[in-house]
């Protein structure tokens, strides 16, 4: 494994396991999917420009429209969640009464 | 040159490890930014320009600006920094475990060079980057009506989703 190869795998994994072991504030979630995010679009644009193709350059622009679509979507979530909870804290969606 | 974007790569491993350390929001945001910026550097070293330009404009410029203002949602009276006990105790778990695979995977290191993009097209005009990204107007229309259709739909899910009164960011007074 090169160290490019092994920088952004790193980075990714850093992101999956942020997003699966800290869920104290939503927001910190969403943070760590846009690492992920950041992550592949490192790789996407590595890959390409390792194989001297530039048919796949325009892959990572896709995949960056995409996680605009996901960031809305999550921030639109946190919001509705703020506003009907008072916070965004994943405690308090297990709660019963709030 | 090629130590530099060395360096750089390992400073994409340490953002992130400031991002996944579940510190308060307002840091885990600064070192998503950190990671952005190091990342465009990044690009830029290895030889495609337009996409750092673009990862910087539209993912620094765009969306971390939108995520910076939405921490204010996430406010807490006493945020937690990296010097924070529990943070702390992550950063030291990540940073075990990233030295423990990069040991594990020094041996394979055998090609350590780095063939940027352009590294055979002293004759050509446009970079490679810059030549390959038009293509999404020409052979790749398909997927820019697929992508400008997913961002409208997103535009009315995020619509639907903050509709009325007792869900949207406005208050009734």
């Amino acid at each position: 494994m090169t160290p490019v190869q092994l920088s952004f795998n790193t980075a990714f994994t850093l992101g999956l396991m942020g997003v699966t072991f800290h869920r104290a504030h939503l927001l910190s979630a969403l943070l760590c999917l846009e690492g992920m995010m950041l992550s592949l679009y490192m790789g996407l644009s590595l890959w390409p420009m390792q194989l001297e193709s530039t048919t796949y350059m325009t892959t990572p622009l896709l995949l960056l429209a995409f996680s605009a679509c996901e960031a809305g979507a999550g921030l639109a979530l946190m919001v509705a969640t703020s506003r009907t909870h008072g916070t965004d804290h994943l405690q308090n969606l297990n709660l019963l009464q709030c | 040159m090629i130590y530099f974007v060395f360096v750089v790569l390992m400073g994409l491993v340490v953002g992130l490890m400031a991002v996944a350390s579940n510190p308060a929001p307002y840091f885990a945001a600064l070192g998503l930014v950190f990671s952005a910026v190091v990342g465009c550097g990044f690009l830029v070293g290895y030889g495609g320009s337009f996409l750092s330009l673009v990862l910087f404009l539209i993912y620094l410029g765009g969306m971390l600006v939108v995520f910076a203002y939405s921490a204010a949602l996430a406010a807490e009276p006493y945020p937690e920094s990296w010097g924070s006990w529990s943070v702390f105790l992550y950063i030291l778990v990540y940073l075990f475990g990233f030295l423990l695979v990069g040991y594990y995977c020094y041996g394979w290191w055998y090609d350590f060079y780095w063939m940027s993009l352009d590294v055979f097209g002293e004759m050509s005009v446009l970079s490679g980057d810059v030549s390959g990204v038009p293509m999404v107007y020409s052979s790749g229309g398909f997927l820019l009506l697929v992508t400008g259709w997913v961002l409208l739909l997103a535009l009315f899910v995020v619509l639907e989703i903050t509709r009325g009164l007792s869900r949207g960011a406005l208050r009734a007074v």
